[in-house]
């Protein structure tokens, strides 16, 4: 009898020791996956935070490399888990990678899965997929009043900010063909525009260079350069916008040299040369990055 | 006299690239040269940076300029100045700007594959030879490295060579020294090559 409880016992022993590992196991890939779910979302979050934080410091190449993690990360978590939040995070990843189209479509998912600005903000992306389109197809002014709509209305930055650049861009361009007193027009009214953006984000460097760029058209060279230089030191989102901006400065130096008055040139020059110093530059004309003996303007 | 370590890596970097572009001798200069120069500024995007090959400004940009921004580039460059005398004196701004369309992203804003690129005519002051060959050979280069299949691997390659290079130190000369080196030792090893 004791014999037999003895057998039944280390049989019992036996099962639960076979067991026990395939219970660990299973345990372990349950708390495994449980954590895998958890961290594709806090894993996005954190990197498009992080691409964020790059993005306000202008390191571009940092940000658009944060921004893809994030969208890999949100792309992951909606596969597995499908949500609102999910997809607002993969949609916010791709509108900042100026991927349109799909930004569009993760908005919309979001909003079928309950956020509810999901919807606007797919519109709002719609219209300057469709803005775009119309430009191409040489519907210009058309497309010029939804970018106007567009800078004005839309909450999302990364709208307002492409609409702000489509929109300068026409503006200028229709400007070089008028004129005089109706390009004048033209080009206050575009100023006014990206003069109200600035003051809503005045740490915004894109801003001040489109604003420096109108100034120049109006053969303002003081203001171009002051806004020239405020978008050199907020920082500006691709590195040929950096050199077209430091060329701005440098062409606004050489129109005020011939412009202004010898005192105001004077005191002017004093500042510059101290920009000049605090930038690194080889000299008044020419930027740390710009080749010095052999394109080395004549004055 | 043996080799150098640079020659060493600029032959390393040409016999990769002859793999996989073996007719195309053409873009191993601003391939080895924009790949430095990208790897210095420490740009990790290097998918985007090569093969979008858009690093001059957007052309809606560079025509929209004001003519007197046109005229100062002209005026202020030695070189472009002798060249287009003519028609700076005649403020022929419709010239002016064709012609500034294609040079202001060599010359103004110096982007590194398109100035290696056109590094034989820059040398030569041969500025019209680049306006009249720029959309087509830009367009040559684009489908070129847009037709290679592995393009991982040619990241992957350029990617190696910018960082050995950058661990003999180049990065401390000059932008205008390195490319002179770099178009030396190329044509020199192409030429070592052709015997």
């Amino acid at each position: 009898m004791n014999k037999f409880r003895l057998l039944k016992e280390n049989i019992s022993c036996l099962r639960i020791n076979i067991k026990l590992p395939f219970l660990i196991f299973y345990l372990f890939l349950f708390l495994f996956s449980l954590s895998a779910c958890v961290s594709h979302l806090k894993e996005a979050k954190y990197y498009y935070t992080q691409g964020q934080r790059f993005s306000r410091l202008y390191q571009t190449e940092d940000a658009i490399a944060s921004y893809k993690s994030a969208l890999r990360e949100a792309e992951l978590e909606v596969k597995k888990n499908p949500s609102a939040q999910g997809y607002m995070l993969k949609g916010m990843a791709e509108l900042n990678l100026e991927l349109w189209e799909q930004a569009e479509k993760s908005f919309l998912n979001a909003f079928s899965y309950g956020f509810e600005k999901g919807e606007e903000w797919a519109q709002q992306l719609s219209l300057f997929g469709l803005a775009s389109s119309l430009e191409a197809l040489g519907l210009g002014d058309t497309a010029l009043k939804i970018y106007f709509y567009l800078l004005n209305k839309s909450k999302l930055r990364a709208v307002t900010v492409s609409a702000a650049q489509k929109y300068t861009d026409g503006i200028l361009k229709r400007a070089l063909q008028k004129k005089a007193e109706e390009k004048q027009k033209l080009l206050v009214a575009a100023f006014k525009v990206i003069e109200k953006l600035t003051n809503k984000d005045l740490s915004c460097g894109f801003y001040h260079y489109l604003q420096s760029q109108i100034y120049s058209h109006l053969s303002d060279y003081q203001k171009s350069f002051e806004e020239a230089l405020m978008a050199k030191e907020l920082g500006l989102p691709t590195l040929e916008i950096f050199r077209d901006n430091d060329l701005q400065i440098v062409f606004c130096y050489q129109q005020l040299k011939e412009k202004l008055s010898v005192e105001k040139w004077d005191k002017f020059l004093y500042q510059y040369k101290k920009w000049v110093k605090r930038w690194g530059w080889k000299n008044p004309v020419t930027p740390g990055w710009k080749k010095e003996a052999k394109h080395a303007p004549i004055n | 006299m043996g080799k150098s370590s640079l020659e060493k890596v600029v032959e390393k970097g040409i016999s990769f690239l002859s793999k996989i572009f073996p007719l195309k001798t053409y873009l191993y200069f601003p391939l080895l040269y924009a790949s430095f120069i990208w790897a210095i500024k420490r740009v990790k995007e290097w998918k985007e940076e090569i093969f979008s090959l858009k690093v001059w400004l957007d052309p809606d940009r560079i025509e929209m300029k004001p003519d007197e921004f046109i005229l100062n580039f002209f005026e202020t460059n030695p070189a472009l100045n002798k060249t287009y005398e003519a028609e700076i004196k005649k403020k022929d701004l419709v010239s002016l700007r064709k012609n500034f369309f294609r040079l202001y992203p060599i010359i103004g804003l110096e982007d590194p594959f398109l100035s290696a690129l056109f590094y034989e005519e820059l040398k030569s002051g041969d500025f019209e030879k680049i306006v009249k060959e720029f959309e087509e050979r830009v367009s040559q280069a684009e489908k070129d490295i847009e037709a290679f299949n592995g393009k991982l691997k040619l990241l992957e390659g350029l990617k190696s060579f910018a960082n050995e290079m950058i661990s003999l130190n180049l990065d401390l000369f000059s932008q205008d020294k390195v490319q002179d080196i770099f178009a030396g030792l190329i044509k020199k090893s192409l030429m070592n090559n052709d015997e």
